[in-house]
C-alpha cells in the first residue's frame, strides 16, 4: 500500500505528491509522516507483534455459540435498563439506541404492560425464526 | 485552483444538485460549480481531529453502457457527518463516493455500502478495482501492464443491480474524526463499527433511502467490520437485506497468517490454497488443469481436515514428528518439497511464498504473481501488492478531480497507521472473533442473506479457513460461499470479475 505523504502547502502540492508516490520515492515532510510507515507490512489484515494474543479456546459453535449470541443481546438490554428493573419501556429502548426493540415494541409486549423483559425479546426473535435456546 | 470561500461555513450544509428527480437526491439547493474544491485538510494521524465539518459534495452526471443498456447515473463525492445516536454530537466526517441510478424508486432500488479493511485502508481498492462504474485495468495476474493503469468503463459494474456508496474509514482516505474525538478514538473493532453505523444512518436519512434494501460489501478487515456492523445496525432498527463478505477474516484467532512467521495457531486452513498455488506453477504432482481445480480443492479440504490437521495438532501439542508418507503427500499436493514441510510442519504463508520458487517470491495477496528476489517488484515482500499500489494511489486523486469534479488539497492516504494503534479486543477476547456477531445479526433478522466470496490463490485470507469459520453457524440457507481463481481481490482478474458479477447479480435478485 502506498506510504502516506503529507504536505501543508497550496493545492499544487497535491499534484506533486501524486507524482512523488508514482515514483515511489519517500519525501521528507515537516512533522507529519510517521517514520514507521516505511517498515510497516503491506498486508491487510496484519497484527502488530504486541497484539498477537490468540485465544486457545476452541471456536464456539452449536449451543455455545447460541449462548454467546444471547449474552450479546442481553448485554445491550441490560445497558438500556438504567433503572435496573429488568424491564424496558419503549422510551428507554429508544433512548439507548435499541431501535429494533422500540420499533417492534407492541409485538414484543404481548400483554400490553408497557414494558418488555429480555425473555419477551427472546421469544419474539424465536417466533420469527431466530435460533435461540 | 480557486478556493471557494463561500463553502467554508462551520454549520453543516448538504449541497446536492437537483438532477431532475434523480434517485440520490433529497433536498435541492444551488448547483455547485463544475469544479468543486473542498478546502479542508484531512489528516490520517492518530491524534488528528477536525474542529468542525461541513457536509459538502460535488455532483456530476454520467452514462455507462452495461449489457447493451445505457444507464444514466449520478456520482456524488463529498462528506457526511456521523453523529452519536444518543447524544447527537458529531463524531467523524466521512468521505464517500456514491453512484446512484437516475429515476429509480428508492423503495425497491438496493443501496450497498462498500469499504476496504486494513484496518486503516482507504476504500480505493474496491472503488477503482471492483464493481464501480470505472475500474483500473491491471491485467492481473500478468505483471506486464505499466503504471498508472488505464481507467476504463467497467462492463461488470454492479450499477445495473444496486446503487453504491464507497466509504473511507475514519483516519484513512479523506475521512477524519471531529473534535473532541481524534482518529484514534475510532481505531478499534467496536468504535469503528459503531461510527460506520452512524454514517450509514446519516447517509440513509440525508438521501431518503429508508425503504431501500440495504447491503454491506466489505473486504478483508472490512468483513470483520461487516459482522459487527450488521449486528449494530439490526440492533439500531436499521434492517439489512444482505451482506457480501469479500476475502474474509471472521476470526483473527483462527487465521495463522496474521501471526506470521510462526505461532501455535494452526495453518491447516491454508492447505487448499497451497495446493491451488502449487498447481498454478505446475509444481504439484500432478498439477490438474484449471477446469479441475474445484475437484482438486475438495480433495485438499479433505486432506487438511482428515490428515494434516490431526497430525498438526499432535505435532503442536506433543511434538510428534509427522509421518514421512504424509510429508510426501503434502509435497505432491502443494509443490513445496517434503524437506520444507518437515522443517516447518505448521506451514505459514510467509514461508511458502518465499520457498516455493527458487530465487523468487510469490505474491501474498495473489500468489499467482511472482518476482525475482532482489528485483523491484519483490522489494516490499509482496509483488502482487507492489504491482498495484502506485496506480491506485495516483489514479484516485486524478479520478476524483477530473471525473468527479472533487478537488481537495490533502493527499489521499491509501493506508494509514491505524493498523498499529488499533484496539483489537472484542467481546471477551483479545482478538476479534466476529462469528457471534454475524450469528446475532441473523438471529435479529432471519431474512438476512450472506454471500462469501474469495480467491483460490489468496495467501492472506485463505478461502478454506473462511469456510470453516462460517461452518460454525451450522448448515444455513442464509449463507452461500463462492470461490474463484485469483487472489484477495478476485475482481482484479478479468475472468473472475465476470463470474463474481454474475454471482452477485444472482445474490441480489434472490433477496427480492
Amino acid at each position: 500500500m502506498s506510504r502516506p505523504h503529507r504536505f501543508r502547502l497550496a493545492p499544487l502540492a497535491a499534484v506533486l505528491a501524486s507524482l512523488a508516490s508514482l515514483l515511489s520515492a519517500p519525501v521528507a515532510v515537516a512533522d507529519e509522516s510517521p517514520p514507521a510507515a516505511a517498515q510497516r507490512p503491506l498486508r491487510d489484515p496484519w497484527l502488530p507483534p504486541d497484539a498477537r494474543n490468540p485465544s486457545t479456546a476452541p471456536p464456539t459453535q452449536g449451543a455455545a455459540l447460541r449462548e454467546q449470541v444471547e449474552r450479546k443481546l442481553k448485554r445491550d438490554f441490560d445497558a438500556a435498563d438504567v433503572s435496573g428493573t429488568g424491564t424496558l419501556t419503549r422510551a428507554q429502548a429508544s433512548a439507548a439506541g435499541l431501535g429494533y426493540i422500540a420499533r417492534h415494541f407492541d409485538q414484543i409486549d404481548r400483554n400490553k404492560s408497557g414494558v418488555v423483559r429480555f425473555d419477551d425479546v427472546k421469544r419474539y426473535l424465536r417466533e420469527r425464526g431466530a435460533q435461540l435456546d | 485552483m480557486t478556493r471557494l470561500r463561500s463553502f467554508v461555513p462551520a454549520v453543516a450544509i448538504l449541497v446536492l444538485a437537483a438532477c431532475g428527480g434523480g434517485g440520490g437526491g433529497s433536498g435541492s439547493s444551488s448547483a455547485p460549480p463544475s469544479n468543486f474544491t473542498d478546502p479542508a485538510l484531512y489528516s490520517t494521524l492518530p491524534t488528528a481531529s477536525l474542529a468542525s465539518a461541513a457536509e459538502l459534495a460535488s455532483v456530476t452526471h454520467h452514462q455507462i453502457s452495461v449489457g447493451g443498456t445505457t444507464l444514466d447515473y449520478t456520482a456524488t463525492a463529498g462528506h457526511l457527518t456521523a453523529a452519536n445516536p444518543v447524544t447527537g454530537s458529531p463524531e467523524a466526517s466521512f468521505f464517500y463516493v456514491a453512484y446512484t441510478l437516475d429515476d429509480r424508486d428508492p423503495g425497491s432500488r438496493p443501496i450497498t455500502f462498500f469499504y476496504n479493511g486494513g484496518p486503516g485502508s482507504a476504500t480505493v481498492w474496491l472503488h477503482l478495482g471492483s464493481f464501480g462504474p470505472k475500474r483500473l485495468a491491471t491485467g492481473e495476474p500478468a505483471t506486464s501492464a505499466t503504471a498508472p493503469f488505464p481507467l476504463v468503463d467497467n462492463t461488470e459494474t454492479l450499477l445495473d443491480v444496486t446503487d453504491m456508496v464507497f466509504v473511507d474509514a475514519v483516519g484513512s482516505g479523506l475521512s477524519e474524526a471531529i473534535a473532541p474525538n481524534t482518529n484514534l478514538t475510532f481505531w478499534g473493532v467496536d468504535a469503528d463499527a459503531a461510527v460506520f453505523r452512524d454514517f450509514i444512518v446519516r447517509y440513509v436519512g440525508a438521501n431518503n433511502r429508508g425503504a431501500s434494501p440495504k447491503f454491506l460489501f466489505g473486504e478483508s478487515y472490512g468483513t470483520t467490520r461487516s459482522a459487527v456492523l450488521a449486528h449494530l445496525l439490526e440492533t439500531a432498527g436499521v434492517t439489512l437485506t444482505g451482506v457480501v463478505l469479500q476475502s474474509s477474516i471472521l476470526n483473527y484467532n483462527s487465521n495463522c497468517g496474521v501471526f506470521n512467521p510462526s505461532s501455535a495457531v494452526s495453518c491447516a486452513g491454508y492447505l487448499p490454497t497451497y495446493g491451488a498455488v502449487g498447481d498454478w506453477y505446475q509444481l504439484d504432482n500432478p498439477s490438474p488443469p484449471l477446469a479441475q481445480l474445484p475437484t482438486f480443492m475438495d480433495q485438499m479440504r479433505a486432506l487438511a481436515t482428515g490428515q494434516y490437521e490431526p497430525a498438526l495438532i499432535r505435532f503442536l501439542t506433543q511434538g510428534t514428528a509427522p509421518d514421512p508418507n504424509l510429508l510426501t503427500q503434502l509435497a505432491n499436493t502443494t509443490g513445496l518439497p517434503a524437506s520444507g514441510w518437515q522443517a516447518r510442519f505448521n506451514l505459514f504463508p510467509g514461508y511458502y511464498q518465499m520457498n516455493l520458487l527458487p530465487g523468487a517470491i510469490t505474491g501474498l495477496y495473489d500468489a499467482r504473481m511472482s518476482a525475482p528476489v532482489g528485483g523491484a517488484l519483490a522489494r516490499e515482500g509482496d509483488p502482487s501488492s507492489t504491482f498495484i499500489e502506485a496506480s491506485f494511489a495516483t489514479m484516485i486523486t486524478r479520478y476524483l478531480s477530473t471525473d468527479l469534479q472533487y478537488t481537495n488539497p490533502s493527499v489521499y492516504v491509501t493506508l494509514s497507521n491505524a493498523i498499529e494503534g488499533w484496539t483489537y479486543a472484542h467481546d471477551e477476547l483479545a482478538l476479534p472473533d466476529v462469528i457471534p456477531d454475524l450469528a446475532a445479526a441473523l438471529a435479529q433478522n432471519p431474512e438476512l442473506k450472506v454471500l462469501s466470496v474469495g480467491g483460490y490463490h489468496d495467501l492472506v485470507t485463505p478461502f478454506f479457513q473462511t469456510e470453516r469459520d462460517l461452518a460454525r453457524l451450522g448448515p444455513s440457507p442464509s449463507v452461500a460461499v463462492r470461490v474463484y481463481p485469483g487472489g484477495h481481490m478476485t475482481y482484479l482478474d478479468d475472468g473472475s470479475r465476470v463470474l463474481e458479477k454474475a454471482d452477485l447479480a444472482q445474490f441480489y435478485r434472490s433477496t427480492q
